[in-house]
């Protein structure tokens, strides 16, 4: 084996020249800043004008954010929504996919045809999800009341989707459906790569399955938890496909999103003016950026496990 | 050396010259357009067809149109129109003024040929004394319902083809009893047609002047016409007049429901209908056997316009301000508006046009419905335009929520409905 030293000189990255070094950084540099970086920029500097007709931007100052704040009461049904679907879809994304990777881990009966079934959502669109799960809440031939009509349980059935109690939690259980998948695999990965030998010390000490769950496995896999929490909040705080897809919003504003009010306001509603719903995505961002900070502060591993 | 290699440089020139002189000719164009009703094979086939016209009369001129539904256009629109972008010619409806407000669209008075077109449909599109689309798709509100339902029920139609407030009322009440769907509707991915029936009543209620200022800001909402319209609605709706999935059928599952399974003895529509109903069997129509009749939307008791039916323009189409083919784009919304043309969209999409078409006998398979809808027209006195052209922002946002699904929907009571409306509509 050679010695760092003894790799040639014109493929060692660290001692490339500047040019060298822009022009490889540089396609990959104007991408970002062409489709990342400005569309940023951009939204920032909307949040504070008024794009009047005939596409003049006028200076708005902090206009946007007070209206936003103080008069505006479907942005705070919007955020009380999401808020809600966002700390619920996360407690079970994490707990549920910790619980579903345990099954398997476990090796329950049928294991590698449940990490199957249980994956495969995963794999599709939120399109292809949304329309499936709106024909299941179907009220005349979903099957959500056909199985309770088969189970005699008839007079439960509803219009899952037309009513502003119900709509958000069967958006919530379609996007469950759908994405807890994903948790579980990420924990199964984590699980595997356990040492054994702590799992082992754990059975031989008579540990029970809960306790060696809670004292052992859950403190091993902090970093996961704390990572797939971390996840999971920033991509319900942003939840707008299958929303859109399985009920744009309604009904009466039930399952309004900040991200589905970000685009009625940009696209529907007979203006050009970018500025208002600028100030939403902009607010909205700095609000998870807070809580994103928040939360991996508080939730960050204090000691270092060795194992 | 030296003289050799510039007499190949001026040969390579030459050479080039040659070749690329017959590509930049003036007329070496590709025009784009934009449209929707991608899933409407008629309309696809007569948008195509001008363009294979226009492609003729101009040699070297290649018109590219990309199918969009309508979400995704508009959305596709207001990214690109604003940076400059966007196609030549696009499918607009009137109500979306915003696009002449910020000036991405151009006059046409000048650039097309009017002689055309309707006067009254012309007038739909003009603003500040310039008319800024050309319109092609006309349509009607109607009452369609299925003429063995209700000879089931036990029902006959009056001569005038429209029941009263109250007959209609029992004919909901009658419908559900018979374990019949009275009305298919739903609100499943358009904003407007859970408010066909109460807009359809406010209008006979009110009249075409007071209407038109309910949905302007100037009339209140508490008005006590309005609130007695909207009681009579409630009460259709209590009476089980939606199906139950009324919040998540779609616009063409409400086709679907009301021709083929379950079934509906009404559907109000847009006579626009037809462009998913009279499409083959196999892909989603109406059964060829269909007993599909027309009525008049009911009397309302103490109407003010009784006779009066909504008539407006849908499918138009624009030219971008930032196209550099605007005289192309102006011929091409010609070769779209020739009489001929006109002729072949009422005997192919079976459905009203803004173009002037001479069309005295109908024929075809669908003869007789044209020829039903055009007997629900005698005697009808128009008003031009639906509440969603009338209304913008906040009060457009809450007519969908409230008017076009809640309400309909059965999750609102009057009260709560005018406190709403006025809230975001009413301008005092």
């Amino acid at each position: 084996m050679k010695g760092r030293d003894a790799v040639p000189r014109a493929i060692d990255a660290r001692r490339a020249s500047l040019g060298i070094l822009v022009a490889f950084l540089a396609p990959a540099l104007v991408v970002y800043a062409g489709f990342t970086v400005y569309p940023v920029l951009r939204t920032f500097y909307n949040a504070f004008h008024t794009i009047t007709p005939r596409s003049v931007v006028e200076f708005a100052g902090l206009a946007n954010f007070t209206t936003l704040l103080f008069a505006d009461p479907v942005f705070w049904k919007a955020v009380i929504n999401t808020a809600l679907f966002t700390a619920v879809a996360t407690a079970i994304d994490v707990v549920g996919g910790l619980l579903l990777a345990l099954c398997l881990f476990a090796r329950a009966p049928l294991a590698p045809l449940l990490r199957v079934v249980w994956f495969t959502p995963v794999l599709m669109s939120y399109v292809v999800v949304g329309i499936l799960w709106v024909w299941i809440f179907d009220y005349d031939w979903g099957l959500a009341n056909a199985t309770l009509r088969f189970l005699g349980l008839g007079a439960w059935e509803q219009s899952w989707l037309g009513q502003p109690s119900t709509a958000l939690w069967s958006v919530l259980a379609a996007h469950e459906w759908k994405w807890l998948g994903f948790n579980m695999i990420v924990f199964l990965a984590a699980l595997h790569a356990l040492p054994s030998e702590v799992l082992g010390a754990a059975e031989l000490d008579n540990c029970g399955w809960f306790a060696k769950l809670v004292y052992v496995i859950a403190p091993m896999l902090k970093r996961t938890i704390v990572n797939l929490t971390v996840l999971s909040f920033i991509g319900k705080m942003m939840v707008f496909d299958l929303i859109w897809v399985m009920t744009g919003g309604g009904p009466l504003w039930s399952t309004e999103t900040v991200s589905t009010y970000v685009y009625k306001r940009a696209f529907e509603w007979n203006t050009f003016d970018l500025g208002y719903p600028s100030a939403i995505a902009v607010l909205w961002f700095v609000i998870i950026l807070a809580f994103v900070a928040l939360m991996t502060r508080l939730l960050r591993p204090r000691d270092r496990l060795e194992f | 050396m030296h003289a050799r290699v510039m007499r190949c440089v001026v040969a390579i020139g030459l050479f080039s010259l040659a070749v690329l002189l017959p590509a930049a000719r003036a007329e070496d164009v590709t025009l784009e357009v934009w449209s929707h009703e991608a899933d409407e094979p008629a309309k696809v086939a007569f948008r195509e067809l001008a363009a294979r016209n226009l492609e003729k009369a101009h040699p070297g001129v290649k018109v590219k149109i990309t199918w969009y539904e309508k979400n995704p256009l508009f959305a596709a629109l207001k990214t690109a129109l604003p940076a400059g972008k966007g196609p030549d010619v696009f499918y607009l409806e009137p109500d979306q003024t915003e696009y002449i407000t910020a000036g991405y669209i151009v006059p046409l008075d000048d650039l097309v040929n009017w002689n055309n077109i309707e006067p009254w449909a012309r007038k739909v599109w003009m603003r500040d004394g310039k008319t800024w689309g050309i319109p092609q798709e006309a349509y009607t509100v109607e009452l369609y319902y299925n003429k063995d339902m209700l000879k089931q029920l036990g029902v006959t139609l009056p001569s005038n083809a429209q029941f009263t407030q109250a007959q209609f009322l029992e004919l909901v009440k009658k419908a559900r009893a018979g374990g019949m769907t009275p009305i298919s509707q739903g609100v499943g991915d358009r904003p407007y047609p859970g408010a066909y029936i109460a807009g359809e009543a406010l209008l006979r209620k009110l009249g075409p002047d007071d209407y038109q200022k309910l949905f302007t800001g100037k009339l209140s909402f508490a008005d006590p016409r309005v609130v007695e319209t909207l009681k009579w609605v409630k009460e259709l709706v209590d009476a089980g007049a939606y199906p139950k999935n009324f919040m998540t059928l779609k616009l063409g599952e409400s086709h679907y429901y009301f021709y083929s399974k379950p079934g509906a003895l009404m559907l109000p529509m847009g006579s626009f209908y037809t462009g998913r109903a009279f499409v083959p069997e196999d892909k989603g129509g109406q059964p060829p056997t269909f007993p599909l009749g027309i009525m008049q939307y009911p009397a309302m008791d103490k109407g003010a316009c009784n006779e009066c039916k909504t008539s407006t323009i849908g499918a138009s189409f624009a030219i971008n301000a930032a196209s550099k083919n605007k005289k192309l784009a102006a011929e091409f919304l010609d070769a779209m508006s020739t009489p001929e043309m006109g002729k072949m969209w009422i005997e192919t999409v079976y459905l009203q046009t803004g173009i002037k078409a001479d069309v005295k006998q109908f024929s075809g398979p669908h003869a007789a419905y044209f020829t039903e809808l055009m007997e629900r027209q005698k005697g009808e006195k128009y008003f031009v335009g639906q509440p969603r052209d009338m209304v913008t922002g906040e009060c457009k946002d809450t007519f969908a929520q409230v008017l076009n699904s809640g309400f309909p929907g059965g999750l609102l009571t009057v009260d709560q409905t005018v406190q709403m409306m006025n809230k975001a509509c009413f301008k005092g």
